[in-house]
């Protein structure tokens, strides 16, 4: 518990910590105000489509094993008929990754 | 768990009863009963837009505008929040191990106060739209319709604020001690969370009831201009609460799928610790973000940025619950009964609605789709495609446990596909009018645009289909309680081996949880 809460804190800290490096660094080369408005529209821009780019691979990939997931371990797949090692006790969902339950 | 709907008690027993799973009984069918009501106001709208400029159905502006506030209000206070409640009500003390919940009276008096909310926001009907801004809702919107709505939401607060309190104290303070709480169950942590997040979020919005309403009254101008007012004040205070709760609606649904992934893939969960790190993430990350909704209100640009940044956190957080269901379905047997099918459904949508978000949180994006139906399409999305299916979801699970019957799987397969096929095309239909610059909320738009038109018409056909499955969700509901299969008890899905959490209620010295 914890370590939950201190991984918790320590990674807002980062998200918190990380706009205000870069736009600081993106301030340093600018002289005037308005000069320094009309950069970091653009700054967000490229941002924004940096990020747009990797939300969108990252979700085709993830969509697709979805998609695949869904298609192999369904019950009916002929691939999938022997009932799974954790089928055999009382409650199949007991345990975790963490606890050795797979 | 079974409900007693089999055995003959009398209503009023349940009504006035203060045990956990009466009271979830009553918040689930108040949730449910609401959930159809403003389904209707929903067809109502959608149908009147797909006639522009004949008035058909809806005859003047202040209708429609009435229509639409309380179709909101009542979809996010009367059915979503009474319906995560409700299975809360169910299964918290169980997973937690308690005979009931912390305070059974308060739990009741919580529940009453939903009826009494709902009442006020119908009967008035109100004209402001859910958000009420100021200065409209200060000096415009008439009386007593909004002086309503503001009790009505002022109660619903309240009852809030007492069920938050009461689950808490019920997960924190009486769980079993020989259960560790990294080990409560993934449903409980996400209502532990969510109940945490009312309690900090909820009394901004309280506070800006009462000065809205002390400015209706002429006592106070807070948000009044002409009193030296500013209303962007209240769009802070209310954003405060609401940028929140739109986790506050979405995590019970992740939980809900957390609580059938594993059950139906009949394997064990992947990783509760990275499911809780999740639900804490977004609890606080939920806070952040706020000032994303008023971009355009002239803010300054450091500000926009870091709210910006604030919003797009809630992405990495999210993705670990989603990789968490998929690594957990990896190598299962995979049982797709109506639950599961929802659930994966959700979670299908909730990545398109997810990227319509990081649109949205980036500014110069966001300053084009603002106030336009992108913004409709992008939260009925995440309300519809990710929440309602996770309702949808848990009200098929739960349905044998409280009836003592099987739903009709023919029914719920219809309603499945209608549901998504609807979600999928009015909402996605709504995202491309935004982009095309129809803006939310007109009662009326001119015939000559004929690419609104199409569009509109388009979204209006998905939202038939969708409204129509919920007819064979409500029949399928009604028919089973009277004639369904009776339902086994240990194992009323097939799966295989004993269900943990009803199965527990019904034999107190089986324990077999994580």
């Amino acid at each position: 518990m914890k370590t939950i809460i201190v991984v918790s804190v320590v990674t807002l800290v980062v998200l918190a910590l990380f706009p205000q490096i870069h736009f600081a660094n993106a301030q340093l080369g600018q002289k005037t105000s308005e000069k320094q408005y009309i950069n970091l529209r653009a700054e967000v821009w490229n941002e924004f489509f940096r990020m747009t780019t990797a939300a969108f691979v990252v979700g085709a990939i993830v969509s697709g094993t979805m998609i695949w997931l869904v298609w192999r371990f369904r019950e009916s797949n002929p691939k999938n008929k022997t009932p799974t090692r954790w089928e055999k006790f009382d409650d199949p969902t007991t345990g975790t990754y963490e606890e050795g339950g797979h | 768990m079974v409900l007693e709907l089999r055995k003959p008690r009398p209503v009023w027993q349940i009504m006035f009863s203060t045990h956990h799973t009466d009271v979830a009984l009553l918040y689930t069918i108040t949730g449910l009963a609401f959930l159809f009501m403003a389904g209707v106001l929903a067809l109502m709208i959608r149908t009147h837009l797909f006639f522009p400029g004949q008035g058909i159905l809806i005859s003047d502006p202040a209708t429609f505008n009435r229509i639409f506030t309380v179709h909101g209000l009542t979809m996010l206070f009367l059915f979503a929040l009474p319906f995560a409640a409700g299975i809360g009500n169910y299964l918290v003390p169980i997973m937690v191990r308690y005979k009931d919940m912390a305070y059974p009276k308060l739990n009741a008096v919580a529940f009453w106060m939903n009826p009494i909310g709902g009442a006020l926001l119908w009967l008035g009907f109100s004209d402001t739209s859910w958000v009420s801004y100021a200065p409209y809702s200060v000096i415009r919107a008439p009386g007593p319709a909004a002086d309503m709505m503001i009790f009505g939401l002022k109660i619903l607060g309240i009852s809030s604020i007492l069920s938050s309190i009461n689950f808490v104290v019920t997960i924190l303070k009486c769980k079993h001690p020989d259960l560790p709480l990294r080990q409560v169950p993934l449903f409980a942590w996400s209502i532990l969370t969510v109940s945490l997040m009312t309690l900090v979020a909820m009394p901004s919005y309280a506070a800006s009831l009462i000065m809205l309403l002390t400015d209706r009254l002429g006592v106070s101008g807070f948000f009044n201009p002409s009193a030296g007012g500013d209303p962007i004040a209240y769009l802070h205070l209310f954003w405060f609460t609401f940028h929140p709760e739109v986790y506050i609606f979405l995590l019970p649904a992740i939980g809900m799928m957390y609580e059938l992934i594993p059950r139906f893939s009949r394997k064990p969960l992947f990783s509760q610790a990275s499911g809780i790190f999740a639900f804490v993430m977004l609890g606080l990350i939920g806070f952040a973000s706020w000032g994303h909704h008023m971009y355009s209100t002239g803010m300054d640009f450091t500000t926009k940025v870091v709210f910006m940044i604030g919003t797009l956190a809630a992405v990495p957080a999210s993705g670990m619950h989603v990789f968490n269901f998929l690594a957990t379905m990896w190598g299962g047997r995979i049982r797709f009964a109506a639950p599961m099918k929802f659930a994966v459904g959700g979670i299908a949508l909730f990545f398109s609605a997810g990227a319509g978000g990081v649109l949205n949180s980036a500014m110069p994006l966001d300053f084009i789709t603002h106030g336009t139906y992108w913004v409709v399409g992008h939260m009925h999305l995440f309300l519809t495609g990710t929440i309602a299916f996770g309702f949808v979801a848990m009200a098929y699970y739960m349905f044998p446990f409280i009836t003592g019957r099987m739903y009709s799987e023919k029914l719920a397969n219809i309603h499945f596909v209608g549901m998504m096929w609807g979600t999928v095309q009015v909402f996605f239909t709504q995202h491309l009018l935004g982009l095309e610059g129809m803006a939310r909320r007109i009662y009326d738009y001119p015939a000559e645009y004929t690419s609104w038109v199409e569009l509109n018409q388009i979204a209006t056909v998905g939202a038939w289909i969708l409204g129509g499955s919920f007819v064979f969700f409500l029949a399928n509901l009604i028919y089973s309680v009277a004639k369904g299969k009776e339902a086994n008890m240990d194992d009323p899905f097939g799966l295989g081996g004993k269900y943990y959490y009803p199965y527990q209620a019904k034999n107190p010295t089986h324990h077999t949880g994580y």
